[in-house]
């Protein structure tokens, strides 16, 4: 029996149901949620438009550690911290615009750095446990964030703007008013097609920043990365500094989420001081799971996938609960179920597959035995 | 060297953010004013524009607030008659530091007097 279902996953057609399983499931869900909805075409598109320029930045991040075989960085919260810091910045001091937006982003960059270093110091440590240890590292990081925002801001950082200090005169609000920067990049230069409106410089920093994972991969860097991410041991063989290759490759994930969560608040327009970066690497993630990512391989294409299809649920889940059940509030209860979900599934779904690759190589490789045996000793089995 | 270099090169360009999206207050008075003995009086509605962005009607004695970004910066009023613009038009030039505030006075920028500008820190 077993011997069976190790064969059929040899069939091409299984094995791409098996690769692709996640996205073609989501697709079946969106396809049965977006009619139960009843929302019209046109918000559809409209909302996936916006989606698709808050989050793609940031999804794009991931793509870097999984070429170096780090799996799904969920330390990527530490750079949208950054970001925020960088936030909270501008906004006292009272820099608008596209300037606030990108001195946001220059005084985050040391920072993001800083933790990148740290987070790929720490992840060296745990080799092969990187995905758990980031999600953690993520957790301590924001303890720490908390500290620093709540306690060291108007205290030991100056901050001298009250309308983002809380009463007692020291820590920041829960919520931040981004006034000065809403928009920034998406209202630079916009076009309206029909009803939608196209932030045209935020789809070019997009475009920009796939342009640079392709370019990036075939630079010396990128083709180390890769050597580290298909093989440790042969890459250090290979004359590769595989942990300094691993830290740069956290660094530049570190940075670009950090990049990731400016475009992404200065898009939304207001900033929940303690909690806006707690489920950026859960969601991220999840994301690029359902464009049919995996812990090993992610490609530009699956962030695309991943957030029209994730958010595609993300906007009609409520909708469709309400339609479903009378309640939309189950909706909601949907979209985080199906984001720790889809990580959970992928996961079990990768490990599943890599035993089953392991277990059919090993098969192969015996068969090959048994030949090699047989022709060079015909008479050796009887 | 060059570490030296790019490091200098991002203070610049963090200069150059913070000066160009720093924003400022101004707060426009269409409302009589006095240099000495001399009085200026108000006498119309104004539209007022700051940076080609359009701030609004200011009538006789009202007090109308701006943000602006950035160091330089251009006011342009004109006069209202009876709900209409006249097209008579007034236009000043002006530049603030970092820290600080202004109140403009029509009466005064209409009549090109120096005091039409109160920078304040």
């Amino acid at each position: 029996m077993k011997q069976q279902n190790l064969t059929k996953t040899l069939n091409p057609a299984v094995q791409f149901l098996i690769n692709y399983a996640v996205p073609i499931i989501f697709s079946i869900l969106v396809a049965i949620a977006i009619p139960l909805s009843g929302l019209p075409g046109d918000y559809l598109v409209r909302e996936i438009m916006t989606r698709l320029t808050r989050n793609s930045f940031i999804i794009l991040s991931l793509l870097i550690p999984v070429m170096a075989g780090m799996g799904m960085n969920f330390s990527i919260v530490l750079g949208a911290m950054a970001g925020e810091i960088g936030l909270i910045f501008i906004t006292d001091w009272q820099i608008v615009g596209i300037s606030g937006m990108l001195l946001a982003m220059l005084i985050s960059t040391p920072l993001a750095i800083l933790l990148g270093y740290f987070g790929g110091i720490v992840l060296n440590r745990a080799k092969g446990r990187e995905m758990v240890t980031g999600f953690m590292l993520a957790f301590l990081m924001n303890g720490i964030y908390q500290l620093v925002v709540l306690y060291g801001m108007g205290n030991i950082i100056p901050i001298s703007n009250s309308d983002i200090l809380l009463p007692r005169e020291y820590g920041i609000r829960n919520a931040i008013d981004l006034v000065g920067v809403r928009g920034a990049l998406d209202k630079l230069i916009s076009l309206k097609v029909g009803g939608l409106l196209i932030p045209v410089v935020t789809l070019l920093v997009i475009a920009a920043l796939c342009m640079f994972i392709i370019w990036f991969k075939k630079t010396m860097l990128g083709q180390e990365i890769r050597s580290v991410g298909q093989d440790n041991n042969v890459a250090k063989i290979s004359g590769i500094n595989v942990g300094n290759t691993r830290v740069l490759s956290i660094i530049i994930s570190t940075v670009l989420a950090c990049y990731g969560q400016i475009i992404f608040l200065q898009n939304i327009g207001t900033m929940n001081t303690y909690n806006s970066h707690e489920q950026v690497g859960v969601f991220a993630i999840a994301a690029l799971l359902v464009g049919g990512a995996s812990v090993k391989k992610a490609t530009v294409p699956n962030v695309f996938v991943g957030v029209i299809l994730f958010h595609t649920m993300f906007i009609v889940s409520p909708r469709a609960g309400k339609a479903l059940i009378g309640q939309a509030q189950l909706g909601e209860y949907f979209r985080v179920f199906v984001s720790y979900g889809v990580i959970a599934f992928s996961l079990a779904l990768y490990a599943w597959r890599a035993r089953v690759e392991k277990e059919n190589d090993r098969r192969k490789a015996m068969v090959l035995k048994r030949e090699i045996l047989q022709s060079t000793n015909p008479a050796g089995g009887e | 060297m060059i570490s030296i270099t790019l490091v200098v090169a991002l203070i610049l360009i963090g200069i150059f953010l913070y000066t160009t999206g720093k924003e400022h207050k101004i707060l426009i008075d269409n409302k009589n004013f006095k240099v000495g003995e001399v009085a200026y009086n108000t006498n119309a509605t104004y539209k007022i524009w700051i940076d080609n962005q359009e701030i609004g009607l200011l009538e006789e004695d009202e007090r109308g607030v701006a943000m602006v970004a950035g160091a330089s910066h251009k006011i342009v009023i004109e006069e209202m008659k009876d709900k209409v613009l006249t097209g008579e038009k007034y236009e000043k030039k002006f530049k603030l530091k970092t820290n600080e505030r202004a109140t403009i006075n029509i009466p005064a920028m209409i009549n090109d007097i120096n005091e039409w500008i109160d920078k304040i820190n």
